[in-house]
């Protein structure tokens, strides 16, 4: 259908533990296509990650499990795919980053021979090849002297090569879905700019569609086509980079960016979200983020708000768009701005 | 295809590890069924202990060069655990080419009995026939008998020889069975977590509270005392704590993030546990095995010193046993082998510090 590469529908994830049930993504939905860079955008602990790691079928059970939803890849449901057509698909079509870089390479191995495991893995060739490649990948992903490199252990590594490094096993299959797991927010920023630009350059000299998690929305502004702000486990409000920087919709949105320090702008102090990050083991009743919300309508601790596309492709979650609430209360609820 | 296997299992060092293992076997079960007598029992476990030594230990520290000259490195910091490594490689050499040079340990001759080691001069009664009395003689060291002899004449230097290839057997050979199985139990418990790490687990407390003692015991009476029972017992009885330990390695390595980034990859539960949780507690299992070839050296001992070792070779805990009968004429005899045991043990200690220092990252050598 379309050119949309990876469906996610309905998607629910919750974690069984001691204490309660999780409800980490409660029924989260969206697409992306070829070519694309969709950034998840949320707080910590609003469930971008455990998406990434439910499309990969990667959560660890127990605690985890993914209680329903469809993750449709080619045709495929990869909810329902065996285990060993899910590694062909991990690392081959699908590849992952982690947020840090210090801890996800194998101590006792070098470099290189990391990067080549995975061409190993996935495309067969021998030994000298691999690494001939994995020399290949490493240059191309900024790593000066790649062949002499690729000798030494990831202790001789700086955080930001070794992110390098991981982003060149993780392409080193051509994979058609990247998915980038807040992948510079245990970098500094000056290679944190660089990092951005490998992104940049893979989405547009390799058609590559990337999933970019982060919850950094300076780094979303200067690379998503698509931007997705999720709240406690649900979206609360997706659209393009413009939909969500000038026209925010969503009261927790305008909060976000709210709280952006802006340089043209004399404040003194930052303008924060009052309340907490609700517990997701008793969510609030109706609209997960009523308790914060200034303009909480009386239907938004009874309901929860369906998805409602304002303009094109602008979805809102929100009770303010919605039709369930009533005409009078969304007017006053949208002119009650400040 | 054959890469294809040699994935799953981690690379094509393990998959010829297996094969080796395999034949093995198999000339194991034509040795069992068939009537040809192919190989000593004890030489099946020659050829696995230098299967393991090749594929883990020989290859490895070559083809990471760099490593283990930074590890000699630290290693030889730790003065002791140098001058234990001497010892031991020393003793080795001597178990391994020492019985062609020394007389045979069996042999006995009561014309020489109670022989003092070189320099030492003792006074015996001795009976004289011609005189028909008892009369005191002083009988001095020679070297034919460099360290004396026992109470049945028998060379003492060719004995204590003798010993060290024993003890040296069953410690390697019984500690390598134990690591083995330990790790493995280890791994795979942390790893998969759940049921199988219950089960594993239970199974390790069981193995933890049975007596070792009391299953020689069975097998000796069962199948007639032998060293390779008693190895294996040793050895299949004492891997409880080792799978502990590489079980509580493995948990926290689990958590970190480079399981799952390779998971991520596309890599298998058999990869993963190969290729990267093994290499990872590798360095732990080594310190245990160093630290624990000293005990079951002297298990080996004690068994042999209260009668219940294999009658048929000599080791240190049966001229121990000698000697003891013997302590007010000829003390040399308990003497030597003590020396020699608390030396081996102490040698084993200090290199296996000297190797948990070297592969702990936190201590500043």
């Amino acid at each position: 259908m379309n050119n949309n590469i990876l469906e996610i529908k309905h998607l629910k994830t919750y974690f069984f533990t001691s204490r309660g049930v999780v409800k980490a993504v409660d029924g989260v939905g969206f697409s992306l296509r070829k070519g694309q860079n969709l950034c998840l955008v949320g707080e910590s602990g609003c469930g971008k990650t455990t998406i990434a790691l439910s499309i990969l079928r990667l959560i660890d059970s127990p605690p985890g499990k993914i209680i329903g939803g469809e993750v449709w890849y080619h045709g495929e449901d990869l909810l329902h795919s065996s285990g060993k057509r899910l590694r062909q698909i991990r690392g081959n079509q699908i590849a992952m980053i982690f947020q840090d870089p210090q801890s996800s390479l194998n101590p006792v191995f070098t470099v290189g021979d990391q990067v080549a495991e995975q061409i190993k893995l996935h495309l067969g060739l021998k030994r000298k090849q691999a690494m001939e490649r994995a020399s290949y990948l490493m240059e191309q992903v900024g790593i000066p002297r790649a062949r002499e490199r690729m000798k030494d252990y990831p202790h001789q590594f700086s955080g930001g090569m070794k992110q390098r490094v991981m982003i060149a096993a993780a392409l080193s299959c051509n994979p058609e879905i990247l998915i980038a797991d807040e992948p510079t927010t245990a970098l500094d920023t000056t290679i944190k700019a660089q990092i951005l630009d490998i992104f940049r350059d893979l989405k547009q000299n390799r058609d590559m569609s990337i999933l970019f998690i982060t919850h950094d929305l300076g780094t979303v502004a200067s690379i998503a086509d698509r931007i997705i702000v999720m709240y406690g486990g649900r979206i609360a409000e997706a659209g393009t980079a413009f939909d969500i920087f000038d026209q925010p919709q969503h009261p927790y949105t305008q909060g976000l960016i709210a709280c952006l320090p802006d340089i043209s702008a004399q404040r003194d102090r930052l303008t924060p979200i009052p309340g907490m990050i609700p517990s997701l083991i008793n969510p609030p009743v109706g609209c997960i983020f009523n308790p914060r919300c200034e303009r909480r309508l009386p239907i938004c601790s009874k309901e929860i708000p369906p998805e409602v596309f304002i303009s094109g492709e602008h979805l809102v979650v929100c009770h303010l768009y919605s039709p369930l609430a009533s005409p009078q209360d969304r007017r006053e609820g949208i002119n009650n701005v400040d | 295809m054959m890469r294809q296997v040699s994935n799953k299992v981690g690379g094509l060092r393990n998959l010829i590890f297996i094969g080796v293992l395999l034949v093995l076997i198999l000339i194991l079960l034509s040795d069992i069924y068939l009537v040809d007598q192919i190989l000593e029992p004890l030489e099946y476990f020659y050829l696995f202990f230098a299967a393991v030594a090749i594929f883990y230990g020989i290859y490895p520290l070559y083809a990471n060069r760099r490593l283990t000259k930074y590890y000699w490195q630290r290693i030889k910091k730790h003065r002791l655990s140098v001058i234990g490594l001497a010892f031991i490689t020393f003793l080795i050499v001597v178990a391994l080419i020492g019985p062609i040079f020394t007389q045979d340990p069996t042999k006995v001759n009561f014309a020489e009995k109670n022989v003092p080691p070189v320099g030492f001069t003792v006074q015996q009664f001795v009976y004289d026939l011609q005189a028909e009395e008892f009369v005191v003689q002083e009988i001095p060291g020679t070297w034919q008998h460099p360290l004396g002899t026992d109470d049945k004449g028998r060379d003492m230097l060719a004995m204590l020889v003798s010993g060290a290839r024993v003890s040296l057997q069953v410690g390697l050979l019984a500690v390598l069975i134990a690591v083995f199985i330990g790790t493995i139990m280890g791994v795979v418990s942390a790893y998969f977590g759940g049921v199988a790490d219950m089960v594993l687990m239970r199974f390790t407390d069981i193995m933890m509270t049975f007596p070792f003692f009391l299953l020689l015991v069975f097998i000796i009476f069962i199948f007639g005392p032998s060293l390779v029972f008693i190895i294996l017992v040793i050895g299949l009885t004492s891997w409880t704590g080792t799978a502990r330990l590489v079980r509580s390695e493995a948990l926290s390595l689990r958590t970190r993030e480079f399981i799952m980034a390779s998971k991520s990859l596309g890599a298998s539960d058999t990869r993963i546990v190969f290729r990267h949780l093994i290499p990872n507690v590798i360095s732990v299992v080594i310190v245990i095995a160093t630290l624990s070839i000293p005990g079951v050296i002297v298990a080996e001992a004690a068994l042999s010193f209260i009668g219940l070792g294999d009658p048929t070779v000599t080791s240190w805990g049966v001229v121990l046993n000698a000697g003891q009968r013997s302590l007010d004429t000829a003390w040399w005899v308990a003497v030597e082998p003590g020396i020699i045991l608390f030396l081996t043990v102490l040698a084993f200690n200090f290199l296996g510090d000297g190797i948990r220092d070297a592969f702990d990252p936190r201590s500043q050598l």
